[in-house]
């Protein structure tokens, strides 16, 4: 793409263009979210205000020394992961026979598409409600196709109740990954396809050759972006099980939402730093992994 | 065989899709005592609104139901407009820190919320902006600037710059050679990050609970969520909030479908 | 510095999109009010109590604010530090020492009001208890007690935590369960119960985490008995779901026939009455093998906030909340223990279910204790100690690691304190 040339005219519309929205998120997101960084370093609890002193790293030490935050984090390891393959897996494959055109294409997506015009709070109770020990759907249809012999308390057992908020989130999710994986399967220009089909490939062999390398940058974007947005997804949990029971579906972002509940504002924000940490890492690590293999192909 | 198989797997998913919804309708208009009974019919016995009755005489639902509208199509418009001016800007020029204006909005998609909403709190108190509508845009338009900035510039770098260099040898300015010319072709962009915008905010609950606790300026998850966090569930009540609620997106999807599915699919990944 | 084009934006967009909020009606004033233990039943009693008051005082208008109960008071801790747009609050046991040390709480001038006299002794005690001052006047208060279904094999209540353990094994079988365990939130104050109830005598009712000897309660062996009983009690005479059950469970349970016994606040007489449930009785709280009981009475009340800009009229709310008349249709309503002196000769406080209330205030062994609310830890340790709770009885953490983690707590409470 030609990109014009400075000129102070154009300055001044770049300018023009570009102020509002960056304005708007200086004042509203960077301004508060860096006093709530400062307040990581700082004793600050809602409950007793009458002194808020600087503490250094008191508010971190305190975070990992925490066996829950442990716990959170290795459940945030099981929720994103577990959540992601899941989605993942089945959203390729409905994207897949969504590529074909066939009749009642357009009505059938905008139909499996609805999960996305719910707020995960929503989908939450919707799923805590049918995930119900006593008088959930769920089990009675389990009980009723013989596949289990007693209602299970899906919610009440730190068992299950990780198993249940991820197919909740899955359910949410599959469908939205599948029209991103369309789209990119849509971008592969036809002419590839139609040099492989004369040289013969089977339609394995084309998925493997042809169309994969070409959408694979796409997919490692599409990718990272859902372990960013699942990460900070704390809504479906907040409502399906608040964390519990027994902290068996924390995830470091429950447990942030709990720290500023509870009023202790300087944890929460060192918790919060340490979410944004390990997401800057994690995202530095996952482009230069993904990209050298581009490189190298 | 392949065709049967295909059906037979798009039959399923709808299925397991549209269940949930399903059950929250049927559970909606179940009279109280029906909901705890055992063995549970997958069909009310006895049809009642009552629920819904509820919801707009008791709970004031249709003011929240107002407020919500309001805040969120203001919001998404004015989203909307930042993002197709400043979209445009960081797709067809190169100037000096455009790049971390690109950084800067990226870093916002990681950072969690809840760090911000306690300085946010006494910033929105001091400009005496909590419990009032316009106070809850502001914060909705900044949380999604960034992503809406970011998806209309893939949506334009998908235009041919011929396009309005053309319209520019006409003696256009470059202003109106965009809203001439690239605007049009941009619809289904504009349509998706409209949508997009409508829905988060739509949705929103953890800044609005925050800033908002008066009953007029209440949005349709505050009220719900005073619902669950009572002493017990009124799950008839939840289950028609819920139906009423998701009403008004799946009309807005239902009138621009089209623009959904092409917009997204065109723009979502780009993002 | 920024507060000006902060001030010019925030113009700009009030007056593009034209919905501020909405001012009080013409020279009326408009006070702002906000309630913590927040349920639907409450929230309407209150409203109704509010309407009464506005038809008395026409130039006032209330505004009454009902956050979910969950995150109630730090919504009104947050609005408290903004100083502003809040007149009168609900302050409780468990917040008035906050409120009090930040100063935003003003002091009551209950001199001048002719209801104080009518208060019993207690209420006039708790009115003062922090700070000193009438920060507050109570409008109820909480107190234990054991719910039991008389048709289910059991002939009279259990006397000891053991009893109940046994009675409650008995009723566990097909489906029913013999008692409302609470497993998530305030489940640790159930632990704590029993936990006191074990230490007998030798427990400090003045701080009731610790014993006379200033050890925590924790430390001793009675301690782990005492935990040992409640995971059995849990494991073997409880629903499985009730690993997470908080308020609103237990007493469906309860009311639902799922469980034979609950432990609970007066309230739950109501609710009970009103669930159309037969055959069920009170009875004082179970004691521990040297037959001691030890609990908090709990309370709650009305207070005015330092900065309001209506005081004169803040104050008169919270004094027609607390006159005899409309106190006594708030503790009835709502059934507390109510806080006028009237009340007492009120039938409806001394027969049928509050009897067992009134034989635990005849017997010197059920303790009314204090509970450190004023150590900094302490609402830390609400938090903490819940979860502590969930995870002894899902087998997480054993009774001894629970005691040694909270011994440890507390005894560095007591460091931090004196």
């Amino acid at each position: 793409m030609t990109r014009p040339a400075f000129t102070p005219r154009r300055a001044g519309f770049i300018a023009l263009c570009l102020l509002p929205g960056v304005v708007f998120v200086m004042l509203f997101t960077y301004y508060p979210m860096v006093r709530g960084a400062v307040i990581a370093f700082q004793r600050y609890n809602l409950f007793d205000l009458t002194s808020t002193p600087f503490v250094g790293l008191e508010n971190f030490r305190a975070v990992l020394a925490e066996d829950r935050f442990w716990t959170a984090l290795r459940n945030t390891g099981t929720w994103v992961g577990a959540s992601l393959f899941f989605q993942f897996v089945l959203g390729f494959g409905l994207a897949l026979i969504l590529r074909r055109n066939f009749r009642g294409r357009g009505l059938y997506q905008a139909w499996v598409f609805f999960p996305w015009a719910m707020s995960g709070f929503l989908i939450g109770l919707l799923w805590r409600w049918m995930f119900n020990g006593q008088f959930g759907v769920i089990n009675d249809l389990l009980l009723k196709t013989g596949i289990i012999e007693e209602p299970i308390g899906f919610l009440a057992s730190p068992g299950w109740a990780m198993t249940s908020v991820i197919v909740a989130n899955v359910w949410y999710g599959v469908t939205f990954f599948a029209i991103m994986i369309l789209a990119a399967l849509q971008g592969v220009p036809r002419e590839l396809y139609e040099a492989a089909g004369v040289d013969g490939a089977s339609r394995l062999r084309q998925f493997w050759h042809v169309t994969l390398p070409h959408i694979r940058p796409m997919l490692a974007l599409i990718v990272l972006l859902r372990v960013i947005w699942i990460l900070n997804f704390p809504d479906l949990i907040y409502s399906m099980t608040g964390g519990g029971p027994a902290g068996s579906t924390d995830i470091v972002t429950t447990f942030l939402i709990q720290q500023v509940i509870g009023g202790d504002y300087g944890k929460a924000g060192a918790v919060g730093l340490l979410v944004l940490a390990l997401l800057l890492a994690f995202s530095i690590f996952y482009l230069n992994v993904t990209r050298s293999d581009e490189t190298t192909r | 065989m392949r065709r049967l198989a295909k059906t037979v797997v798009l039959t399923v998913w709808l299925l397991i899709t549209l269940f949930p919804l399903y059950w929250i309708v049927v559970t909606s208009l179940k009279p109280k005592a029906e909901i705890f009974s055992v063995p549970l019919r997958y069909w009310p016995a006895n049809v009642t609104f009552e629920h819904y009755e509820e919801l707009f005489s008791f709970a004031d639902f249709d003011v929240y139901l107002l407020n919500s509208l309001m805040v969120s199509l203001v919001s998404a418009a004015i989203v909307t407009v930042i993002g197709v001016l400043g979209g445009y800007v960081l797709a067809r020029f190169s100037f000096a820190g455009r790049g971390a204006v690109m950084m800067a909005f990226l870093v916002t998609q990681m950072i969690p919320l809840f760090i911000a909403l306690g300085p946010l709190y006494l910033m929105m108190s001091d400009l005496d902006l909590l419990n009032r509508l316009a106070g809850l845009m502001l914060v909705y338009v900044a949380m999604l600037v960034p992503f809406a900035t970011i998806i209309m510039r893939g949506f334009y770098e998908r235009i041919p710059v011929a396009l309005e260099e053309a319209a520019q040898v006409d003696g256009a300015s470059r202003l109106v050679a965009m809203v001439r010319v690239v605007i049009p072709v941009m619809l289904p962009g504009i349509a998706a990050t409209f949508i997009f915008g409508f829905v988060q905010v739509w949705n929103e609950l953890f800044l609005a609970i925050t800033f908002i606790d008066s009953e007029d300026a209440k949005t349709i998850p505050v009220a719900m969520n005073s619902f669950i966090t009572q002493y017990d569930i009124d799950w008839g009540q939840m289950a028609a909030a819920t139906v009423v609620s998701v009403v008004p997106t799946l009309v807005l999807f239902a009138a621009i479908r089209r623009y959904i599915v092409e917009g997204l699919t065109a723009g979502a990944v780009k993002g | 510095m920024r507060a000006p084009l902060l001030a010019a934006l925030a113009a700009a967009t009030l007056t593009i999109t034209a919905c501020g909020g909405s001012g009080a009606g013409e020279g009326k004033v408009r006070l702002r009010m906000i309630e913590s233990l927040t349920s639907p039943d409450r929230t309407k009693l209150i409203k109704s109590l509010i309407a009464d008051f506005e038809q008395a005082n026409p130039k006032v208008e209330v505004e009454l604010i009902s956050p979910p109960l969950d995150s109630a008071d730090q919504k009104i801790t947050q609005i408290l530090q903004t100083k502003k747009n809040l007149d009168v609050l609900e302050v409780r046991d468990l917040t008035a020492k906050s409120f009090v040390n930040n100063g935003w709480l003003s002091e009551l001038p209950t001199k001048d009001w002719a209801g104080w006299n009518g208060l019993t002794e207690l209420a006039r005690k708790k009115a003062v208890e922090v700070g000193g001052k009438p920060y507050l006047v109570p409008y109820g208060f909480y107190q234990r007690t054991l719910f039991y279904r008389t048709d289910v094999g059991m002939s009279a209540a259990p006397k000891t935590w053991q009893e109940l353990y046994e009675a409650g094994k008995r009723m566990s079988t097909g489906g029913k369960f013999g008692y409302s365990f609470r497993g998530g939130k305030g489940g640790a104050d159930y632990a704590i119960l029993m936990i006191s109830a074990y230490n007998g005598d030798t427990v400090n009712p003045e701080k009731s985490f610790f014993l006379k000897d200033k050890r925590t309660i924790f430390s001793t062996p009675e301690a782990a008995q005492a935990l040992d009983l409640f995971v059995k009690i849990f494991k073997e005479a409880s629903p499985p779901d009730s690993v997470s059950w908080g308020y609103p469970e237990m007493v469906q349970g309860f009311t639902s026939g799922i469980t034979g016994m609950l432990i609970q606040d007066p309230e739950v007489i109501k609710t009970v009455e009103e669930s159309g449930l037969k055959n069920w009785s009170t009875a004082p709280l179970p004691k521990g093998p040297t037959g001691y009981a030890y609990q908090p009475v709990g309370y709650a009340g009305w207070g005015v906030t330092s900065f309001t800009e209506h005081k004169a009229e803040a104050v008169k709310l919270v004094e027609f909340l607390s006159d005899a008349r409309q106190s006594i249709r708030f503790a009835k309503d709502n059934s507390l223990m109510p806080i006028s002196q009237q009340a007492q000769s009120d039938p409806q406080f001394s027969g049928g279910a509050w009897k067992a209330y009134l034989e635990a205030q005849q017997d010197p062994k059920q303790v009314i204790t204090i509970r450190p609310t004023d150590y900094p830890g302490f609402s830390q340790f609400q938090v903490d100690s819940d979860r502590d709770t969930q995870a002894l009885i899902t087998g997480k953490k054993t009774a001894a690691e629970v005691l040694k983690s909270w011994d440890a707590f507390w005894t560095d409470q007591a460091k931090k304190v004196s």
